[in-house]
């Protein structure tokens, strides 16, 4: 059996959630039951949406409304005890690279990151993972990707990486499937962090990587009031507005808009990069966009071999005359 | 706000490279074979894990190591592949003449191919199996004295966001006070450069002579090449000015080494050491043993060539300095792991019995200078001691005189004065005239295909190198002078000497350029530090465990 432990926020369900069942679903290769939990207060919202694709264990419990890894921990090992599964998935979210590793460890188990491929399904061989399937995980910044098999007791740890799997290739049930509620025990005097109120460092701080849409701007966007023109595509699309390095090194768009080996990786649906050349540090951070609409005035910049569409041309042409069309 | 935390040991050894580990566990030896109270030992080193930037070509002489590690063979030494044949070719554009014999200095029988990451990373464990702890992850950033006695090392800060304002998660870098403290902080030091300056220890000595090395290497068909294969080249695409050359060596399973030295003298100032290396990629012989290869890992360091008369005074009160920090290459035979290693053993000896007599004065440490003296490494390089600077007067001229070192094992030529290489430099006028020309463009650009050739861009990127963005500029520039006279004289020179595009100048919105950092790109060369016709750069460390991954190189 394979568990999905899916996110959520101030109960609205983290996206790569849904890719993570996606990811799930081919393990198990349409044979199998997969089991969706998912922990935190006030989640009756997220269980219903989450049930459309499976049994849902839901955890409610005022001592997970601000996320601590101690209790989520706590949380997540009795879940496991009671279901038992072969394998459990996770998204690669911040919150699950800060718990999954004491979690693994915890019950000394084998965990492999950042997967963003799987071969094989649990309905072949002996629905262990290791024997039956290996998971494809990235290695020297996506240089190498390595197929790694989990060995030793079950279960195994999976995180999938965001954008790696299409949420919308997740598949709903017939009906919607039955929520149960665990019952779990916290034992709050064992719990080292005590979390405050969540807070913005930068009142702009934006998540890109659950952006359905970027807009990103490079060098050839030549000097900061410039920087409006892509704003302004960025609105007519509803899309965000992300950079390159040199952008953000500038100061001209702040620095968590990076995108690239030394910013963020995102894989929107649609990523439109503006003036941007296609460094191979910058390509490492969105190649896995589904679609790459590339504008720029070098025919040879290497963004175009990565660019599904391709305008080799002024962006203070294109852009605008983009922009009327959208508005029309 | 976090308080600076003190640490108090016997010996720190600053830097985790050959000469460093080779210190350590001669400390360990010398502990066990002769007892007494333990002494404590700390190695501070600023990559986050063994081995990972440590960048050689690497021909490995073993002599040290047998004298170190007995049975190095069976603890499983990663000594590669052992040299089978020795090759050295003369190129031309599109041609090549194959030496007739191999000089001896390029005889390489005995010796293996190795990566000095993987034999470092050896080399730490077995460190570590001696319960020494080495600290990964906290570069030395400040030598700390009393008086004119060294008395440690003060570690990065960590958490310093890009304006030098504390981010959340602030930590002020150690001070770790040691009785004795052994810098092997490679070359160029920046440790050993603030000993230079606070200790005039280059006092008497010949001005240290750099080159850069850029390596590359690439996975190839495994027919290709046979395993062991060494092949160095003169010639083409260096000219008569430019002192160098290239390798190739040939390891198992179709994994090849590649690479090019060339001196930091060049007198051109739009010269490109590494649009350089393209071209000798391009040479038709070089083109067709890569032909359907694929590049693995890219990555660049200085070289200290300066030999036997530029070594500093290698002992103050309370220090001693080895290895490459120490100049401790042959740059005849390119090689300096095993004199590294000889130096970190006998500093090992010296400062061992200096804690047990109570003494670590200079002139008790000197007795390492004496050891040093008396040992291997001086029986290698005095002879080669002129070898480098004669080469400073052209290829035929430092043939002439390498050849005559040879013969008269080194009684002839007479000592040669070098120059600092970077006083070598030409301003535009001198090398070209008054004729107007792209002052950014280098004199020896090469095509980029994304095959053969890369950017400097891409190659940063095959380096591994990753820095956190949001942290103080890990090079200290003066750009006054950047953005008035060197524009004129020099055409900017760091975008060219620079092997991963940390400089660039950038238009500045007001019609003129500017000069930008782009400090995350960095791969620990040193090459800005040493190649400045100005001085005015200066390399620090940045946060700890930054920096290239240099796994195989």
């Amino acid at each position: 059996m394979i568990l999905v432990l899916a996110e959520q926020k101030d109960g609205k369900l983290n996206r790569a959630s849904l890719e993570t069942l996606a990811a799930a679903q081919q393990l198990a290769g349409g044979s199998g039951p997969i089991t969706i939990a998912v922990a935190g207060q006030n989640v009756g919202a997220v269980a219903g949406e989450l049930a459309h694709y499976g049994a849902v264990i839901a955890v409610d419990h005022a001592a997970l409304a601000l996320y601590t890894p101690d209790a989520f921990v706590q949380v997540w090992q009795q879940v496991i005890a009671q279901v038992n599964p072969a394998v459990v998935f996770l998204p690669h979210t911040y919150q699950t690279r800060d718990f999954s590793p004491t979690l693994a460890t915890r019950l000394d188990r084998a965990l492999i990151t950042d997967v963003i491929g799987i071969k094989g399904t649990l309905s072949t061989g002996s629905g262990q993972a290791g024997a039956s399937a290996t998971f494809s995980r990235p290695m020297f910044q996506g240089k190498l990707t390595a197929d790694v098999a989990p060995q030793g007791p079950v279960p195994h740890f999976i995180t999938i990486q965001i954008g790696a799997f299409r949420a919308d290739a997740a598949a709903k049930g017939s009906s919607a499937a039955p929520i149960s509620n665990a019952s779990v025990t916290i034992d709050e005097s064992k719990l080292r962090q005590k979390a405050e109120a969540p807070f913005q460092e930068a009142k702009q701080a934006v998540d890109l990587s659950q952006a359905e849409r970027i807009v990103s701007v490079g060098r050839g966007i030549k000097s900061q009031e410039n920087v409006a023109v892509a704003e302004q595509l960025a609105k007519a699309l509803g899309a965000e507005l992300a950079a390159s390095r040199p952008i953000c090194d500038n100061g001209w768009l702040p620095m968590e808009r990076q995108i690239g080996s030394s910013g963020q990786t995102v894989a929107p649906k649609l990523y439109v990069a503006l003036g941007i050349s296609g460094a191979i540090q910058h390509l490492v951070g969105m190649k896995g966009s589904r679609t790459i609409v590339a504008i720029n005035k070098d025919a040879e910049a290497p963004i175009f071999e990565v660019a599904d569409y391709g305008i080799q041309g002024d962006l203070f042409e294109l852009a605008p005359a983009i922009i009327a069309e959208l508005q029309k | 706000m976090a308080e600076r935390e003190t640490l108090e040991v016997d010996v720190l050894i600053v830097g985790a490279g050959p000469a460093v580990l080779s210190a350590a566990l001669r400390l360990a030896q010398l502990q066990k074979s002769r007892g007494g109270e333990a002494l404590s030992i700390a190695v501070v080193e600023k990559g986050r894990e063994a081995g990972i930037h440590q960048l050689s070509g690497a021909l490995l002489d073993p002599s040290t190591l047998k004298d170190l590690i007995p049975e190095f063979a069976s603890r499983g030494a990663p000594l590669g592949t052992p040299v089978d044949n020795d090759n050295i070719y003369f190129l031309t554009q599109g041609g090549k003449f194959r030496l007739p014999i191999t000089p001896p200095p390029f005889q390489n029988h005995g010796n293996s191919i190795v990566s000095l990451s993987a034999f470092t990373k050896w080399l730490a464990a077995q460190v570590e199996a001696e319960g020494i702890d080495l600290f990964w992850g906290f570069p030395g950033q400040q030598v700390l004295y009393d008086g004119a006695r060294v008395t440690g090392v003060r570690c990065g800060d960590r958490g310093l966001g890009k304006d030098g304002n504390p981010k959340g998660a602030f930590e002020p870098g150690a001070d770790i006070q040691a009785k004795v403290t052994i810098f092997a902080d490679g070359v160029r030091g920046h440790l050993t450069k603030q000993l230079y300056r606070d200790l005039q220890i280059g006092v008497g000595t010949e001005p240290a002579q750099f080159a850069i090395g850029i390596k590359e290497l690439w996975d190839l068909p495994t027919d290709r090449l046979k395993p062991g294969t060494v092949i160095h080249t003169l010639g083409y695409p260096l000219r008569e000015e430019e002192f160098g050359g290239t390798w190739l060596y040939a390891m198992d399973g179709g994994r090849v080494s590649i690479g090019m030295v060339v001196g930091l003298e060049y007198r051109d100032p739009l010269f490109d050491p590494h649009a350089a290396f393209q071209h000798f990629k391009r040479h038709p012989f070089i083109a067709g043993i890569l032909d359907g290869g694929s590049i693995v890992r890219y990555g660049a360091k200085a070289v200290p060539e300066g030999g036997w008369s530029t070594q500093p005074r290698l002992f103050a009160d309370g220090a001693l300095i080895v290895g490459d920090a120490a100049n401790f290459v042959n740059s005849m035979r390119l090689k300096g792991i095993h004199l590294a290693m000889r130096s970190g053993m006998l500093a090992a000896e010296t400062a061992f019995d200096a804690l047990r007599a109570g003494d670590w004065s200079s002139g008790r440490l000197s007795g390492y200078k004496s050891a040093v003296d008396a040992s291997p490494i001086k029986t290698e390089l005095y002879p080669v001691r002129n070898v480098h600077q004669a080469f400073g007067s052209g290829l035929i001229a430092g043939s002439a005189a390498a050849g005559m070192a040879m013969f008269t094992r080194g009684l002839l030529p007479p000592d040669l004065r070098g120059h600092e290489g970077h006083k070598r430099l030409a301003t535009i006028e001198d090398y070209y005239g008054l004729t107007k020309r792209d002052i950014l463009a280098a004199s020896n650009a090469a095509p980029i295909d994304r095959k053969l050739t890369f950017d400097k861009v891409t190659g940063a990127h095959y380096s591994g190198t990753h820095h956190d963005e949001d942290q103080p500029v890990h090079l200290l520039v003066h750009t006054e002078v950047c953005h008035s006279i060197c524009g004129d004289e020099f055409g900017h020179p760091c975008v060219r000497f620079c092997p991963a595009s940390v400089y660039e100048m950038v238009n500045d919105g007001a019609g003129g350029k500017r000069l930008q950092i782009n400090a995350s790109n960095c791969v620990h060369c040193k090459t800005c530090d040493i190649m400045d016709p100005y001085g005015v750069i200066t390399w620090v460390a940045p946060e700890g465990g930054e920096g290239p991954s240099y796994e195989g190189m």
